[in-house]
């Protein structure tokens, strides 16, 4: 049974719908990873869970029990604020032993606890520090120590690395994972860096405009985007709208803007169909390819971005459309210079076919 | 799990309602009473100011006399304030100097001190020999009591207090609100080729618009009201807080509670548009004309030169100014004491000594030890009673969807004119009213509880809001606290300062405060009215010493708040 349900949840801000009936189920001691830009409701998903915000519709369960109107204290999930929120008035070691002293616990246990624990975030040297004389990474540390201390199987994560600079933030995922896992705890981790979610979850939800519009593992997210949404926002590619005009057991042809055809092995459209082709930045290779008749184009090279491992090209065809290619510095010794003209190519099996989105292909790949 | 629920929400329901009928009993009924008593009693008020058998409409004539020159006292007050205290604001915020500490309690000191004491000191530093005249080398004062502003028709001496006792409202409003806006966008300015005072004009003037309209309007309300000083250093004119004053003793109530009345109607009707404006949220300003461009071209120009030339006379006459209306006065007070210590300075007589007038047969030294102790207790009883109040109401103002309005509501005792509120309370709980409460020690407390729980619940709403409690309940919460753990352990902690911030401006706020005391007081007098009495009796030097006493004792408030509020 999952630990964490909810059912049709609605909440509304006067005009705007933070969350659009919204149905999710979380499994015991899973890592789930809810993924989406500013503003898409996560805080909202995650408050609610708490007990911090009641929904205007649907049901929320926890342990199968149906917690709606209960109070934060009852419902045993631990919401770690992005600044941490650790009282400034209270020393690390206060922090951290607040709920056992809050629960009433025997003396002995609560040093017990908070020592061991103290010791597990590697903090106890600093327990009678404040919170202000503490760096980020151990506010961090602090903020999930006072969490576990709580004894909460239930851990609601917002944007728990965002305050952290970039170099801590790659650090600490693999420490928060570990944590999570050792403890056993049911994480939900809110986070607008896919990177992130890709990298820590058992299992990504992207929700958008208060609705999931995928869910699974970071592989499949990846591998089998539903929309030119997910495909953007999760990774990001190249886009090109066109109409689909044959369709035959090897693949489909589609004819992109200027009567110029593009091939791939995708068959599930049909004729006539408007379409979306999208082609992820490391699947367009410079050059051609042997074999590869189809899918070839000229251009001439725009601007490059050195990116440490990899090099990005904007490439602007000679039909008029832009592209990116990631390539990876190994393979990029002939370092193409800007105004250099080169082909373009990708394989018909790599590109990704989608239905043309009603709000348009800007709006829908704009991430809001 | 769910019966304890039920039964934590219906606690604190009650203690909700039981705050709400606290407010609505002891702040907004004696604070709106006047203005229905008007209603009620249409009847007296028309015999006694439209239609006397005796004198006609005379009265009624007075009264637009007195609010014409009270309203435009205070516009003058405040205009004067914001031309000079802006740039001293601009320097408490963004400049650091020695003695920055010491400037700042400088202007805070007008807010702590007893006005009745404080005008007082003016007048001896202005009109006597004692004062500055006697740096000079006069035989008299510099100035006398009925010196007139030159085309504004203002007595100097009232201005001067007034200015002296708003420019702390003015300067620590606006000083605090430039402290709120990050630098950088100043910075930005300055390496896009602003100077300073363009920087200023077309960046930091429109961003804190909000700070100087809400600075202003609390230095337009306190001029409005003030009192204890203007009571001192009027002399022949009157202002409308102290025609209230003067015929409320004369038991003309019809008289005074309509001029009362109108006073309230008339601030609000000018200050209203301002704070319906603050709420609406549009902190930024824009000017909705262009100015053509050879023009814009020009002031540009002037401002570069401006910022070049300017700087040190923009940096000097605001801190003259509070050198000579603040600390000056002081100073003269207390050097006045020692020179009439045993007795007059320049008769010899020892009948105009402090020691023969405190301990000679007048024995002052007794009233002064006797309205000591009505202080102290006015002030603590009042504060205490206040805050059981205000501390749960500040809780709800920011939890409850009322509570925007409960909040502006709140600020109407505070810039309703003392003496008016003072008649308000006098009519609400006294033998027109309720019938209650007679003039006396009870009834300055009540009147002091109006005034002290607006103050209180300020200083704990920026508290709260300075430290994102909602964010550490709410954390506190989902680790297990209950709501009223999570407030006892969290919440209340960490609004510590605030609190006593609260507690201590308004205990040296019932301390000093002389309006609304001296209309309810009976045979009950304070330390502030006490002055008043004693300058009324022509007792100088104990009037000196008295204002000295008072002075020293806010000197000590004052540097407990610095304690407090330092952490």
């Amino acid at each position: 049974m999952s630990l964490i349900q909810l059912v049709d949840v609605t909440k509304k801000y006067d005009e705007v719908t933070a969350l659009d009936h919204l149905s999710l189920s979380i499994e015991d001691k899973e890592y789930v990873c809810v993924l989406g830009p500013t503003g898409a409701g996560k805080t909202t998903l995650l408050r609610i869970i708490a007990g911090l915000l009641e929904p205007d519709e649907g049901k929320i369960y926890i342990a199968g029990i149906l917690v709606n109107g209960l109070p934060p204290e009852e419902r045993n999930a631990v919401y770690m604020f992005q600044q941490f929120a650790l009282f400034p008035h209270m020393n690390v070691w206060q922090n951290v032993s607040f709920s056992p002293v809050i629960k009433d616990y025997q003396e002995s246990r609560i040093k017990r606890l908070t020592l061991e624990i103290l010791e597990m975030v590697k903090l106890a040297d600093r327990r009678d520090a404040f919170p202000h004389e503490l760096s980020g990474g151990m506010q961090q540390r602090v903020a999930l120590a006072r969490g576990i201390a709580s004894g909460s199987r239930i851990l609601l994560l917002d944007e728990p690395l965002g305050a952290l600079d970039a170099r801590l933030r790659v650090d600490l995922r693999a420490q928060l994972r570990k944590l999570a896992e050792d403890q056993e705890l049911t994480t939900i981790h809110v986070t607008h860096d896919q990177e992130e979610a890709l990298m820590i979850a058992d299992r990504v939800v992207v929700i958008r405009k208060g609705k999931i519009e995928q869910m699974g593992t970071p592989h499949e997210i990846y591998t089998s985007p539903k929309s030119a949404f997910i495909m953007s926002f999760v990774g990001g590619a190249n886009f090109f709208e066109g109409n689909v005009i044959k369709v035959d057991d090897s693949g489909s042809i589609i004819e992109i803007l200027d009567r110029q055809k593009v091939h791939v092995s995708d068959i599930s459209r049909n004729v006539g169909e408007k379409v979306v082709v999208a082609v992820r930045l490391e699947d367009i290779i410079l050059g051609k390819v042997d074999g590869l008749e189809s899918n070839i184009f000229s251009g001439m090279i725009k601007s490059t971005m050195f990116l440490g491992s990899s090099i990005e090209y904007v490439i602007k065809l000679d039909n008029g459309i832009t592209v990116s290619s990631k390539r990876l510095i190994s393979d990029a010794y002939k370092s193409q210079k800007p105004k250099e003209h080169v082909f373009v190519s990708f394989l018909p099996e790599k590109c990704y076919v989608f239905e043309y989105p009603k709000i348009g292909l800007l709006k829908e790949i704009e991430a809001i | 799990m769910i019966l304890r629920l039920k039964r934590s929400i219906t606690l604190s329901n009650l203690a909700r309602w039981a705050t709400l009928c606290a407010l609505i009993l002891f702040v907004l009924l004696p604070t709106f009473y006047l203005i229905s008593y008007v209603f009620t009693r249409w009847d007296e008020v028309n015999y006694e100011v439209f239609a006397n058998p005796i004198i006609g409409d005379e009265n009624w004539r007075q009264i637009q006399q007195v609010l014409f020159f009270s309203f435009k006292l205070s516009l003058f007050t405040v205009a004067f304030d914001l031309i000079f205290g802006i740039p001293l604001a601009y320097i408490l915020a963004r400049k650091k100097f020695r003695g920055k500490s010491f400037l700042e309690d400088l202007i805070t000191l007008p807010l702590v001190i007893p006005t009745s004491g404080f005008g007082f000191a003016t007048l001896i530093t202005w009109t006597t020999a004692t004062g500055i005249g006697g740096i000079f080398g006069l035989q008299s004062g510099l100035i006398s009591l009925d010196a007139v502003i030159p085309f504004l028709n203002i007595p100097f001496l009232v201005f001067i207090v007034h200015i002296a006792l708003t420019f702390p409202y003015i300067v620590r409003t606006i000083a605090t609100k430039f402290e709120s806006i990050e630098t950088t966008f100043e910075t930005a300015s300055r390496t896009l080729g602003a100077n300073p005072l363009t920087t200023f004009r077309k960046i930091l003037f429109p961003l804190s618009i909000s700070g100087i309209f809400s600075g202003s309007v609390l230095a337009f309300a306190r001029s409005l009201g003030e009192t204890g000083a203007t009571l001192i250093v009027s002399g022949v004119s009157s202002t409308a807080s102290i025609a209230i004053v003067r015929w409320t003793s004369e038991f003309k109530l019809a008289t005074a509670s309509f001029m009362g009345s109108l006073l309230v109607v008339i601030a609000w009707l000018i200050i209203l548009p301002i704070e319906v404006y603050l709420n609406k949220g549009s902190s930024f300003f824009s000017v909705p004309y262009r100015f053509p461009r050879t023009l814009s071209n020009w002031i540009v120009k002037f401002e570069r030169f401006a910022s070049r030339k300017f700087t040190h006379i923009k940096n000097f006459v605001p801190l003259f100014i509070v050198v000579i209306t603040v600390l000056v006065p002081i100073v003269v007070v207390l050097n006045s004491v020692i020179f009439y210590w045993s007795g007059d300075p320049y008769t010899g007589k020892i009948q105009g000594g402090v020691l023969y007038q405190l301990f000679g047969p007048s024995n002052y030294f007794n009233s002064v030890l006797k309205a000591t102790l009505t202080s102290l207790i006015v002030a603590l009883t009042s504060t205490f009673i206040a805050m059981c109040i205000a501390i749960p109401l500040a809780f709800i103002i920011k939890r409850w969807w009322y509570g925007g309005v409960i909040r502006s509501v709140l600020k109407v005792p505070l810039i309703i004119p003392t003496s008016s509120l003072g008649l308000s309370v006098l009519l609400l709980w006294g033998s027109n009213g309720f019938n209650l409460v007679s003039s006396g020690i009870w009834l300055i407390i009540l009147t002091h509880i109006v005034f002290s729980v607006p103050v209180i619940v300020e200083s704990v709403i920026a508290a709260y809001e300075g430290s994102d409690i909602q964010m550490y309940e709410d954390s506190a919460r989902t680790l297990g606290a209950t709501a009223y753990n999570a407030i006892e352990t969290v919440s209340l902690p960490l609004i510590k300062g605030g609190i006593l911030t609260g507690f201590i401006l308004s205990f040296t706020h019932s301390i000093g405060e002389t309006g609304a005391t001296f209309i309810v007081m009976g045979r009950d007098v304070t330390v502030p009215a006490l002055v008043v009495n004693m300058v009324e009796a022509l007792a100088i030097p104990a009037a000196l010493f008295t204002s000295t006493y008072l002075i020293i004792l806010s000197l000590i408030l004052l540097a407990i708040i610095r304690l407090t509020t330092r952490r």
